[in-house]
């Protein structure tokens, strides 16, 4: 424990030997460290050379219980191979307990090792024993010191030590220049460490660190000194797109589109690489092999290239016919329909490109799922056992009914819509070529449901917070619709319920206007209010489930996930069923907002956009979690 | 008087077991990177980023020091954090402090 000076060493050298055998070691130890700093040593070594005694003894009865551990497990093993007689099981058995017993033992006292307990000590300054006040560390001697207190000051006036590392950030401060240095080192070495850190206690933030430029960014930045300043009033990112014929529905999708924050930092990131092209670039005269995310990329280029002119969106459209019969043809298109197809090749092309695993076909990391997918839980109570039977459906959009009331809660009631057609986000993303709502059957509306439904519930919803309570309350399935219960293994009558589970980043909402039923085929153009921020929350499955329990866990519930939503894009129909022209708002900026009509775009308010009609409404998530 | 003073010392020092504890589990990195994140997330970081450039612009680059731009910022950065991160973070200490007590009832004097 004492300090020795070492006759071979320089004179101003001092070397403590740091050994842990009793409770006041710690105390010595830095006893012994300030006589050192007090004699002004230039270099102090801090060694564990001699071992104390009773940490020696711990250590030597370790490699025993060890050794013996070992080596009668071997022996264990070894005896009935070499002697092939009954003497062999007398030898082994013992052997085998002793081998056992002796790594328990070993096991359990290295619980109690004393060394353990030095581990995770923190560190604290060696004037002030604190521990806060910005901690440095000298990196001439072994010195903490704090910088906000100046103790660490003190050391350098005292020692001329100046150069220290800071404890919590690891930045290196120079007294001499009075300032932090950096060098690329060093840097590495603590980004480093610091990963290595936080994967041990298991958090990845900083694994999340803000953008640097890497080396080929930097000199790709040098080479191109062409800057592109976007202020406040700048039209980057509006350009009016020319109708090719009836291609309004398109148009207004691809404002959309191009205006979802997450999808264009996205592709002007130039994240897409694609795989398609590099494989069968020779083939370029058969359409079926290009591919839609390239072009959307390109797209995407022409309307943040900073030209005013109008775009005409050939390319795109002749991919789309190729992708999507269905929409080929230059008829008029539901907007919605084709949204959800354009999604489903963009999907489609992104899988086979980005390298992303093809196991599970609901889970892809392609960015059109991380964007848009989200999850829709269907939970099926059986009315006998009150069983609940639970499924999580992918889906890109929650179509929502408008008109009279379709299900009810009570079972009262007489009519009996289909088990398919509630008010549902149809499962899009599995069969997104023949769906479309446009197509689908609405429940088949009675004339004396207005008449059944109990006091209390809205028959026609006037806001989107209306048809989304609508979306997601209980709903009776109707006497002639039995389900097969799981638990009670027989048909029953059943209600069922849609939550969300999993909010997408991207929600896209879509006013179910156009009515196909069989007694009539109209447009429905009533009003429906939409706010320009929504909170997801109640539609939660969690929420719902949670509703029963106790205020406080529910406020703190919402407290920890924050599920609200902004408004940026609106997309109306104008027109009656057969014949009718889209527009499309589009949200530029924080708070500017744009009317996009085909080739014209006019600045439009907030109120205008909250007054339309609205057939698709596209909010994105305010708060983006770390996954 | 003295009761004051002793309750200070008491203060003090379950403070600084509280911390010790805190250190030693490795909870403190945890709160630190969850206190990070969120201030990250509610935009603490950029607004404090904007004005040190300010700062910075005003002073001029050859004229501002860590110390001086620390001294600067200080309160202006401890006024912006949002009290709900606050909330959180107090409401992360008490639970695993609760937490800590349900494994070894002689732990710490909470």
């Amino acid at each position: 424990m004492a300090i020795e000076e070492g006759e071979a060493m320089p004179l101003d050298c001092a070397i403590i030997q740091e050994i842990y055998d009793n409770g006041n070691a710690q105390e010595q130890f830095e006893f012994d460290l300030d006589q050192a700093l007090e004699a002004q040593r230039g270099i102090i070594i801090i060694e564990p050379a001699k071992l104390g005694d009773e940490t020696a003894r711990w250590i030597t009865v370790g490699n025993c219980l060890h050794k013996t551990a070992v080596l009668a497990g071997v022996s264990c093993l070894a005896t009935p191979v070499l002697i092939q007689n009954d003497v062999a099981n007398f030898i082994s058995i013992p052997m085998g307990t002793l081998s056992i017993i002796c790594a328990s033992i070993y096991g359990v006292s290295w619980q109690f090792d004393p060394c353990c307990k030095y581990q995770a000590r923190g560190s604290v300054c060696h004037t002030c024993r604190r521990h806060q006040q910005r901690l440095h560390s000298c990196l001439h001697c072994v010195f903490f010191g704090c910088y906000n207190l100046g103790h660490i000051h003190d050391h350098f006036r005292l020692n001329k030590h100046f150069l220290a590392v800071d404890l919590s950030y690891g930045a290196v401060f120079c007294f001499a220049c009075n300032d932090y240095i950096y060098d690329q080192d060093f840097e590495t070495v603590v980004k480093e460490e610091r990963l290595k850190a936080s994967k041990f206690l298991g958090c990845n933030g900083w694994e999340f660190t803000p953008w640097e430029a890497s080396r080929a960014e930097v000199s790709l930045l040098r080479r191109s000194p062409r800057r592109r300043r976007v202020t406040f009033n700048s039209t980057i990112g509006l350009r009016g797109l020319i109708n090719l014929g009836n291609t309004c529905f398109m148009n207004c999708i691809l404002q959309a589109l191009t205006h979802t924050p997450l999808l264009r930092d996205f592709f002007l990131s130039d994240k897409h690489q694609c795989k398609r092209k590099e494989g069968r670039y020779q083939s370029k005269e058969d359409p079926k092999d290009q591919c839609l995310v390239c072009e959307m990329s390109k797209v995407f280029q022409e309307f943040y290239s900073g030209l005013r002119s109008v775009h005409i969106p050939y390319k795109l459209l002749h991919l789309v016919w190729t992708h999507a019969r269905h929409l080929a043809g230059y008829e008029q298109q539901d907007a919605h329909e084709f949204f959800i197809a354009a999604l489903d090749v963009l999907h489609r092309h992104c899988k086979g490109h980005n390298g992303t695993s093809g196991n599970n076909p609901n889970r892809c990391n392609c960015i059109i799922d991380q964007i848009f997918t989200g999850g829709l839980q269907s939970d099926v109570t059986c009315q006998v056992c009150k069983g609940v039977s639970i499924t999580v459906d992918p889906f890109w959009d929650i179509s929502l009914d408008l008109g009279p009331s379709g299900g009810q809660v009570t079972p009262t009631a007489t009519h009996t819509p289909a088990p398919g057609s509630t008010p549902s986000a149809q499962p899009d993303f599995n069969d997104s070529n023949s769906s479309g709502s446009s197509t689908s059957s609405s429940s088949p509306q009675e004339i004396e449901t207005g008449l059944m439904s109990p006091p209390g519930f809205e028959d026609v919803p006037h806001s989107l917070d209306d048809c989304l309570r609508r979306f997601t309350r209980p709903e009776y399935l109707g006497s002639s619709a039995k389900i097969k219960c799981n638990s009670c293994q027989s048909y029953q009558e059943s209600t069922k319920q849609l939550t969300m589970k999993k909010l997408p980043l991207v929600a896209c909402f879509h006013l179910k206007r156009f009515e196909h039923s069989s007694k009539l085929r109209k447009k429905i153009s009533s009003f429906i209010s939409f706010p320009h921020e929504l909170d997801m929350t109640p539609y939660m499955s969690t929420h719902r489930r949670a509703s029963g329990l106790r205020e406080n866990v529910q406020s703190n519930r919402r407290h920890l996930s924050d599920n609200r939503y902004s408004l940026f894009a609106v997309v109306n129909h104008l027109g009656t069923l057969d014949h009718g022209h889209y527009t499309c708002y589009v949200r530029q900026h924080r708070d500017q907002w744009f009317k996009c009509d085909d080739a014209m775009i006019t600045r439009a308010t907030k109120q205008d956009v909250l007054q339309s009609e609205g057939y698709l409404l596209f909010y994105h998530k305010r708060i983006l979690e770390y996954e | 008087m003295a009761d004051f003073s002793e309750r200070k010392l008491k203060d003090t020092q379950m403070k600084a077991s509280i911390n010790q504890t805190l250190i030693e589990s490795g909870e403190k990195e945890r709160l630190k990177e969850m206190l990070r994140n969120k201030l990250i997330e509610c935009g603490w970081r950029d607004q404090l980023k904007a004005y040190c450039k300010e700062v910075v612009r005003r002073k001029g680059l050859k004229h501002v020091t860590v110390d001086d731009l620390v001294s600067e910022i200080t309160p202006k950065g401890r006024e912006l954090v949002p009290d709900d991160v606050k909330k959180e973070l107090l409401h992360r200490i008490r639970a695993f402090l609760a937490q800590q007590k349900e494994l070894s009832s002689e732990n710490i004097p909470y």
